[in-house]
């Protein structure tokens, strides 16, 4: 059933294909992409009841079952509450984008990528198989890769694409080897069965490796310092991808997965650490810079990370109330966020920019969209009205900062560290929200600097982030409108047992309230008196920057590729031989000590003979003497020597059919080298370098001794009795010839003759080409 | 005993001879050479499902019987890469008439391409050692004649380097060759692998061993025995190069596939554990090499190295589970990589250069080569649900498995370059600013052969579920060689 | 006598490297020469040397030398015939088109 909830984007995706020239140009062709999330919304909320009551729903389908990959999806509390945002969201953003994209653009591709994106986060979020999830996973990486690109044309779109990319598959892969130890370990695939076997997991060595390549996959998917590099550059995407992607699902990938494995990992003082410090670190770090920014999607950018980091660091606590205020978030962050990028959408729509130095006043020239963006900003900012859902998830995420659940060892003594950080960040997530607004919204109007008259925006570009407001207040002012049907089960299937949390707006004076006051306090200060303390930013060290590091480091790596590259790719024939002959050397001698391959017998050999010894010394003196010769007819001298010595040899070691077709190969090559060197140049003397020469005779020496060890220690190793007695036996009754040599040629091994001959003409026809080929000068489409 | 174990040498041979006869008469050579190759594919067709159904296909040459005379042998293992093949020779046969020049057309390239697809049909045949040499030497003599053909500036000067260093390496194989027989006596593969058994491999066996693995290596490509590879594979025409890329350095590696499967594999902890150290030099070295270069095609011939040091790995890591990676791997590397140089040969057609930053905005104008290169790299860097991630998901997993960490966490990180090169020609070439010249309209016979390979290469993907068995029980195979060798032995 | 002419190949093999690894072409096809004299000689010896007749069956003949090398060599010796003859078109065309034949002026720019 679920497959086919999955596919249906997929198949969305593909008729659009196929009909992208039929579509009628009249209409935006996002009114007929928004069916498939809708009807997908509602299908889901079909579901929901059942599973709020603590059923979930399962369905399987057979993919690669040998391998044990199944299409196995798995509908929780916690799906179900990203099945909904995906296909909410998805909703409102198709909706938003009809109004947003002109009908000039490709928008068939666009909505082909957004559907690709769609189905496979439907699928990582349902996904019970690891390798299933991983699947959707990277395809997510990819979708947002064609998204972010989008405008292929512009430089920076390719750069952020490609960064994405990197970071994310990065992630991703390193997810894969953490999957594939979880795969070894259990020997399961599926994610509820690996974490019925935790126990056992826990002990194993493999546990922490595992544990740190999945997070490093969580971490650089959801944006987690220092990888949320990528996300600033991945604004370059359209701005309903920005609020689609980057702020609402794709970046809570990571959450999920973190999530959904935490049962797994939760007790180990290692993931304690790792969520909940990188998580803080990068709530810190992420509203810190937030408020440097310039552009109204840059500061939403480091907002979405620093948001990330916060609801990173409580699934990290571990504690259920964090982990429901970690739900409640993921909730609430996905309507305020995705209505601040609709608006920022907006201003860059109606004005031409948005560089925030350049806007301002809007407030008169845009009421609704002021409204809106007030209501998205104070409620990010936590500001502790019952109208801001943002404020009670703040608050309890104060809460679980103070009650984190009872570590050990390094893990305890760090963990009261953690509100304070809490209210660091906070404090700057309030001064960036303040400046957002106030920033966009009020203060001078700079008509002149605006490239469009701003004005209200069109009805239908209002609806979405109208909507999403109103989740922002009615959530506000009833928190716990949801929670019953929604939260509670998805906080339950993260801690794997029921979660019943009552949210209230009023606890009385208790510490999360003083916090969140201290934080509205400090914040306003702060921004009040931005321009005299914005100062050190000036002083951060650029070369630091996550940005540059990830620059520096692709830079390296290609110019390191260059110069190794370069360093033994010269080209130089005699390079790379002498590297094989070497490498042949060490290797095969290095063999022959570690196996004990050396063997020398005495017991087997035939008498020393003079013809043959002076054959053979002769051959050896004209061998060497090939290397001095000067002149070209005197080296092909020499080799003759060689090749008739050779002849002669045989003739000696009884192989007269050896012996006559030496003879005559040894005249015809004789023959061609003297025509071929007549017309190649003189020889030259050897213009090396005495070192290189030196190096020459030690390779080709060792080369030769390492062959006659491995020779001499075959000989003397004939530990079977060879198979040609058959050939002797049985050449004359069976192969009806004396000669038994020829028996073999023609008739034993006859095919090695018969491909042999193939050779030899197929060396004609080589050479008859070489020769004869003239080519055209525009024939064939290389040239 | 079945004669058609030789059909996918003997028909690919004479019609190749054959052409030599017609060469001017071009367009009856193009459509005899497709409806061959048709053929010789649904032989390779009959004999998979012959060796599947019925247990592996033996035919004593000559009759005369192992391991006195040469036995051809076509198991589970030789006839799904005869089939290969034989895919790979149809979409190049298409393309070569789409791309090539007439000249070299007529200069005998399709006997050449024949013979050559005869050779390499032989390699994965034989059952014999020597024989194996002689099949070695057919196809190269065969990528010689090819490499050459056209007789440019470029393709002389590496085609000499090509020739010699290949020259050495077939002396030091039949040298090989020798030692073995000296030793155990005999030439034929199963009788070599019983005879090494019975003896546990003592002695200088492993020696000899290791000599015939660098030979075979050379030809592999394997580090650090690669680097005349790439700019030779780069010199002759498109369809040259993928043939190249696609069969020659596959046939190294599933030669030392066989052979250390086969016979040697008794001195596992010395032998396969320097594969392993072999597999991660080859692995980084090839992927460094890759993204040292803007040239198209040198990026895509580089890539052949660390798909190599892919196979090794599984080779060197020796499981039941690494094995299968490692043929899925094979099989859908010479598919992807045919593809590959297909699409660079097209982008080389429409830029006139084959320097990457010379190149820009071509999605508008070729938006189907862009997709194609753009799911190439998906393929190529192991992104699920493609082919090249159920390889890898094997290799890495018996790796991970038999506790090789680092060399599997060498593949991961390569996978990530991989997909970084590849992806680099896709953003260079088709994103960015689109570049002056005037629109060129692509054949069709240029475009249908990288799609076709492309679908089949996704079809093993998504369909793994048909494939994967079959792959596994060959790989059940190879780890169990006495079926191997008594089914060739049988007759004694 | 096998010992002997397991050196001798080695040597041939030592010299044919030494040929290999020099810059001009001339030098280098000189040492494919010397190699494959050197891969001949020890698959010969590889059989055992001068142990009974010539293997041509003759009446009243009780062992012969081992036929199946030099079924071997002869192979070899006919394949690499063809290659050396390739092997000497294919210099002389380089040396015609590229005007050197010098290996080190062969290498090749780096972005062709």
């Amino acid at each position: 059933m679920f497959l086919y909830y999955i596919a249906l984007p997929f198949i969305a995706a593909f008729l659009l294909f196929l009909f992208s020239r039929s579509l009628s140009k009249t209409f935006h062709t996002g009114w007929l992409v928004a069916i498939v999330p809708f009807v997908l919304f509602i299908l889901f909320l079909t579901n929901s009841s059942e599973i709020s009551e603590g059923q979930p729903v399962a369905s399987l389908t057979n993919w690669i079952p040998s391998m044990g990959i199944q299409l196995s999806f798995y509908l929780d509390g916690l799906s179900l509450l990203f099945t909904l945002l995906i296909t909410g969201i998805g909703f409102l953003v198709v909706l938003y984008s009809v109004f947003y994209l002109s009908k000039k653009e490709n928008l068939i591709h666009f909505y082909i990528y957004l559907l690709l994106f769609m189905g496979s986060m439907l699928g990582l979020v349902m996904s019970d198989n690891l390798f299933v999830l991983y699947t959707f996973w990277e395809f997510t990486s990819i979708s947002s890769f064609l998204l972010i690109g989008f405008w292929s044309h512009r430089a920076r779109s390719v750069y952020g694409a490609l960064k994405s990319m990197m970071i994310t598959v990065f992630g991703g892969l390193c997810m894969l080897g953490g999957f594939l130890l979880l795969w070894v370990a259990t020997d399961t695939t599926s994610i509820r069965e690996i974490i019925s076997q935790k126990e056992e997991l826990m002990a194993s060595p493999l546990f922490m490796p595992i544990l740190l390549l999945v997070l490093l996959g969580a971490f650089s998917k959801s944006a987690q310092f220092p990888f949320h590099t990528w996300l600033p550059d991945a604004m370059e995407a359209p701005t309903p991808v920005s609020a689609y992607l980057h702020s609402a699902t794709m970046v809570k990938a990571g959450i999920y997965l973190v999530a959904r494995l935490s049962l797994l990992f939760s007790g180990s003082d290692l993931f304690f650490l790792c969520v909940s410090g990188f998580g803080l670190v990068t709530l810190c770090w992420g509203s810190f810079m937030a408020v440097r920014q310039t552009d109204l999607k840059g500061i939403l950018a480091f907002s979405t990370i620093s948001q990330l980091g916060m609801i990173m660091s409580m699934l990290g606590f571990g504690s259920e109330a964090a982990i429901f205020a970690a739900v409640f978030h993921i909730f609430n962050h996905a309507t305020f966020k995705g209505s601040l990028f609709m608006v920022a959408g907006i201003v860059d729509h109606e004005t031409g920019t948005r560089d925030i130095r350049k806007l301002g006043g809007l407030m008169t020239f845009m009421p609704i969209t002021a409204t809106l963006a007030f209501f998205g900003t104070f409620s990010m900012a936590g500001f502790p009205l019952p109208i801001f859902n943002g404020f009670l998830s703040k608050e309890m995420f104060f809460d679980a900062s103070l009650q984190t659940a009872s570590p050990s060892g390094l893990a305890r003594q760090t963990a009261p560290l953690f509100p304070y950080l809490a209210v660091l960040g906070s404090i700057f997530t309030f001064v960036y929200s303040m400046y957002l607004f106030f920033g966009t919204f009020r203060g001078k109007v700079q008509l002149h600097q605006l490239e469009k008259k701003p004005h209200e925006a069109p009805f239908g570009m209002l609806i979405p982030p109208f909507l999403l407001v109103c989740f922002i207040v009615v959530i506000g002012v009833l928190p716990n409108l949801i929670n019953e049907r929604l939260l509670a089960p998805a906080a339950g299937a993260i801690a794997g047992n029921s979660i019943h949390i009552h949210v209230a707006f009023w606890h009385g004076i208790k510490p999360p309230l003083i916090m969140s006051l201290i934080v509205v306090t400090a914040g306003a200060l702060l921004f009040v008196f931005k321009r005299y303390w914005e100062i050190i930013y000036r002083y951060l060290p650029g070369k630091l920057s996550a940005d540059k590091a990830y620059q520096a480091f692709l830079n390296r790596l290609l110019r390191a590729a260059k110069k190794i590259t370069g360093s033994y790719m010269t080209g130089s024939l005699s390079l790379y031989l002498a590297i094989i002959v070497l490498f042949l050397v060490c290797v095969t001698a290095g063999m022959m000590a570690v196996t004990g391959g050396f063997a020398f017998s005495t017991a087997d050999l035939s008498p020393v003979k003079w013809p043959e010894v002076i054959t053979g010394v002769s051959m050896l003196i004209a061998a060497v003497a090939t290397i001095f010769m000067k002149r070209r007819i005197a080296a092909v001298i020499v080799i003759g020597v060689v090749g008739y010595g050779l002849s002669l040899l045989f003739v000696l070691f009884r192989a007269p059919d050896l012996a006559l077709t030496q003879l005559i190969i040894e005249t015809v090559t004789v023959v061609l080298f003297l025509l071929c060197f007549s017309h190649l140049p003189v020889m030259k003397p050897n213009s090396k370098p005495l070192r290189s020469r030196v190096a020459d005779v030690l390779i080709s020496l060792a080369a030769g001794t390492l062959i006659t060890l491995v020779a001499i220690s075959s000989h003397s190793s004939k530990w079977f009795q060879p198979i040609s007695d058959y050939f002797v036996k049985t050449s004359y009754s069976l192969g009806g010839g004396k000669n038994i040599v020829n028996v073999i040629l023609v008739d034993f091994r006859g095919l090695d003759t018969m491909f042999e001959i193939t050779v030899l003409g197929l060396a004609a026809l080589g050479i008859y080409g070489m020769i004869k080929i003239r080519l055209r000068k525009k024939g064939g489409m290389e040239q | 005993m079945s004669n058609l174990v030789v059909l996918p040498i003997l028909i690919p041979l004479f019609f190749g001879a054959m052409f030599v006869f017609f060469h001017n008469k071009l367009a009856a050579v193009r459509l005899m050479s497709f409806v061959v190759l048709l053929i010789n594919t649904a032989t390779a067709i009959f004999i998979v499902y012959e060796v599947y159904s019925k247990g592996a296909l033996i035919l004593e040459t000559g009759g005369w019987k192992a391991p006195y005379g040469i036995i051809l042998i076509a198991d589970k293992l030789s006839s799904l890469l005869i089939l290969t093949t034989n895919i790979i020779a149809l979409a190049a046969c298409v393309y070569a008439g789409a791309t090539l020049d007439e000249e070299r057309e007529k200069h005998y390239f399709y006997t050449l391409f024949l013979i050559l697809i005869a050779g390499v049909s032989g390699a994965f045949l034989t059952g014999d050692l020597f024989n194996l040499f002689v099949f070695f030497e057919v196809l190269l003599m065969a990528s010689y004649s090819l490499i050459v053909l056209g007789a440019t500036k470029v393709q002389l000067r590496e085609s000499i380097k090509y020739v010699l260093l290949n020259l050495f390496s077939s002396m030091l194989f039949v040298t090989t060759v020798a030692f073995l027989y000296s030793v155990t006596g005999t030439v034929n593969m199963a009788q070599l692998a019983e005879r090494v058994g019975e003896i546990q491999q003592k002695g200088v066996l492993t020696s000899i061993a290791i000599l015939l693995f660098v030979v075979f290596a050379t030809k592999g490509a394997l580090f650090p025995l690669y680097f005349w590879l790439p700019k030779s594979y780069t010199a002759p025409p498109s369809v040259i190069s993928a043939l190249f890329g696609a069969l020659l350095t596959k046939v190294g590696i599933y030669s030392i596939l066989r052979v250390f499967s086969l016979i040697f594999v008794y001195k596992l902890e010395t032998t396969h554990a320097f594969f392993l150290l072999l597999a991660g030099f080859t692995l980084i070295f090839g992927v460094i090499g890759a993204l040292s270069t803007h040239n198209v095609k040198l990026i895509i011939a580089y890539n052949i190295i660390p798909a190599i040091g892919f196979m090794l790995l599984g080779i060197g890591t020796f499981s039941a589970e690494s094995l299968a990676g490692t043929i899925y791997y094979l099989v859908h590397d010479m598919i992807i990589k045919a593809a590959l140089f297909f699409l660079a040969g097209i982008l080389v057609y429409i830029a006139g250069t084959s320097d990457l930053r010379k190149m820009g905005g071509y999605i508008k104008g070729y938006p189907l080569v862009g997709w194609m290169f753009f799911l190439s790299a998906l393929v190529l860097a192991g992104i699920p649900p493609f082919s090249g991630f159920i390889g890898k998901l094997l290799l890495l997993k018996g790796a991970f498995a038999e506790k090789h960490y680092l060399v599997a966490a060498i593949g991961l990180g390569c996978s990530l370059l991989i997909l970084l090169s590849i992806i680099r020609i896709f953003i260079m070439a088709f994103w960015g600013e689109q570049k002056e010249g005037k629109k060129i309209k692509l054949k069709r016979g240029m475009v249908i052969p990288p799609l076709a390979l492309l679908c089949f290469s996704i079809f093993l993907g998504i369909g793994a579920e048909w494939v994967y068995p079959h792959i596994q029980s060959i790989a059940d195979g190879l780890a169990n060689p006495s079926q191997y060798i008594n089914e060739v032995l049988k007759a004694r | 006598m096998e010992i002997l002419m397991c050196i001798l190949g080695g040597a041939l093999f030592a010299a044919g490297i030494y040929l290999l690894l020099q810059r001009q072409l001339l030098r280098i096809i000189l040492g494919t020469a010397l190699v494959s004299h050197g891969a001949h000689l020890l698959i010969l010896t590889m059989g055992k040397l001068n142990r009974g007749a010539p293997p041509v069956l003759g009446e009243g003949i009780g062992h012969y030398t081992d036929p199946l090398p030099q079924a071997l060599i002869l192979t070899s010796i006919v394949i690499s015939f063809g290659v050396t003859s390739f092997l000497l078109v294919l210099a002389y065309r380089a040396y015609q088109k590229n005007r050197t034949d010098m290996m080190d002026q062969l290498r090749g720019t780096e972005d062709e």
